[in-house]
């Protein structure tokens, strides 16, 4: 700003805010104020004695006003740069401590980047149900696999019909669990009775 | 024939005898042979009686300890050197015949990270085998196994669950270092009444008599519930047998008496 002010003419100092003065302001008063007090001891040459002592004031007063203005420009500067520093703190921190901005989530919260193509984004529930599925045709195959291996080994003749049916029991109901009926099951039933039922087509 | 048996049990998963503990230290039971009664009702095929025999296993322990790997080796006989950690939980079926009897052993994999622990403990319930697993060479996952034994047990019954030890990784470890750890692990196994056993599925030690001793052990309990339940035998061995349990070394002289059995 101080900088600019070299382009402008020196009469606009005294238009500015007393507040906002600079030092280069005061020596464009005291320039301007120093033409004028050379015009007037031109014109009136018999009052150059008045003029000299007024002169004399004049330059004590812009001395007094350099000295200010110096003085409150140094405390606005050291304000400025002290503004500047905690600013650059307060950024520093903020990039630090993501969860500075989670103050109000609470301790057992977390924030989700949904920008971030890897976030999470399924239910645990979602995860449950998978994962059954996933079992119940892991039994599937096993059961089919079985099958396949008697039907290869001749153990069942390929005429007989041999129909295992599945029932969509849960997999999770585990616990063993007697079965009076067994005499009539296959071994693949035996095999798998406690993930599901299974019906034999006898 | 289809009655009893469709696809017969491969050849390498029949067992006749009780297979030896690997450390008598910390064993379920000293016994060197089947329980007399089971024994004798397999003789008789009283067993088609019985229901289905099929026992549900657990394995648990710290991510990384080698859980999956452990039952690939034995279920699949395969290695596989990256890790990749299990998704809640996967299962195996692994079928026995044993003293003549088919049985199948159901294992579940769990997975080791506390993010699938809500989801694998709903597979705890009705374990009659808990596997506690730990990595030989990280002592801090031995000292997490009680946690693991705990959460476990506590959705079964009190006293319904034989439970095991097993430091695996024994290959990354030298005999010294190895005997050092198992010093620690035997202790642990007392405390948690566990069978100890220290297995590499990497080079497969131990492996295979570690799960013919689990599906032996399970087998015989199951059986011995069974007759308990159906008082079958009652009549032809004396009934006071019936209730007693594994680990009871003053059993064994009375076991021995009874004949051999060869089936194999």
């Amino acid at each position: 700003m101080e900088i600019e002010q070299e382009d402008l003419s020196p009469e606009t100092a005294f238009e500015k805010d007393p507040f906002g003065i600079t030092v280069e302001d005061v020596y464009d008063m005291s320039h301007v104020i120093g033409k004028d007090l050379m015009k007037i001891s031109k014109e009136t040459r018999g009052a150059t004695e008045h003029v000299a002592d007024l002169q004399f004031k004049i330059v004590r007063v812009l001395e007094i006003l350099e000295t200010l203005v110096n003085q409150s420009s140094l405390s606005a500067e050291e304000v400025k740069m002290e503004r500047d520093n905690l600013k650059a703190e307060v950024e520093r921190l903020t990039k630090e401590s993501p969860s500075a901005d989670q103050t109000d989530l609470g301790p057992d919260k977390m924030v989700i980047d949904l920008r971030d193509p890897n976030r999470p984004r399924f239910t645990l529930q979602e995860l449950r149900e998978v994962l059954q599925e996933r079992n119940k045709l892991k039994v599937q195959l096993l059961v089919a696999q079985d099958e396949l291996q008697c039907y290869k080994s001749g153990i069942i003749p390929p005429t007989e019909d041999h129909i295992v049916t599945l029932e969509n029991e849960s997999i999770i109901t585990t616990s063993p669990r007697p079965n009076g009926g067994s005499k009539e099951k296959s071994t693949i039933g035996r095999l798998f009775s406690p993930f599901k039922q299974e019906k034999q087509e006898q | 024939m289809q009655g009893q048996q469709l696809s017969p049990v491969s050849r390498d998963r029949l067992i006749c005898q009780m297979p030896k503990c690997y450390t008598a230290e910390s064993c379920l039971q000293y016994k060197t042979h089947f329980d007399a009664q089971v024994k004798s009702a397999c003789q008789q095929r009283h067993a088609g009686n019985f229901g289905l025999k099929m026992s549900k296993v657990v394995m648990v322990g710290d991510l990384y300890v080698g859980k999956t790997s452990l039952i690939n080796r034995f279920c699949k006989n395969a290695f596989d050197r990256d890790y990749k950690a299990t998704i809640g939980v996967d299962f195996e079926i692994e079928r026995f015949e044993i003293l003549g009897i088919p049985y199948n052993l159901q294992i579940w994999d769990t997975a080791g990270q506390e993010k699938f622990k809500c989801i694998a403990s709903a597979y705890y319930r009705g374990a009659q085998v808990i596997i506690t697993a730990f990595d030989l060479s990280d002592i801090q996952t031995l000292e997490h196994t009680k946690h693991w034994l705990q959460d476990a047990l506590k959705e079964n019954e009190p006293d319904t669950c034989s439970v095991f030890l097993v430091g695996t990784k024994k290959d990354t470890l030298s005999e010294a270092e190895c005997e050092r750890t198992e010093r620690d692990a035997l202790k642990f196994a007392v405390e948690m009444k566990a069978e100890y056993w220290s297995v590499s599925a990497k080079t497969g030690e131990n492996v295979k008599d570690f799960f013919f001793r689990v599906a032996s052990l399970a087998f015989e309990q199951s059986m011995k519930k069974e007759l308990e339940k159906n008082g079958h035998s009652a009549t032809q061995i004396g009934a006071g047998n019936l209730i007693q349990l594994e680990g009871n070394p003053s059993e064994t002289k009375e076991n021995d008496v009874q004949h051999n059995m060869n089936c194999c």
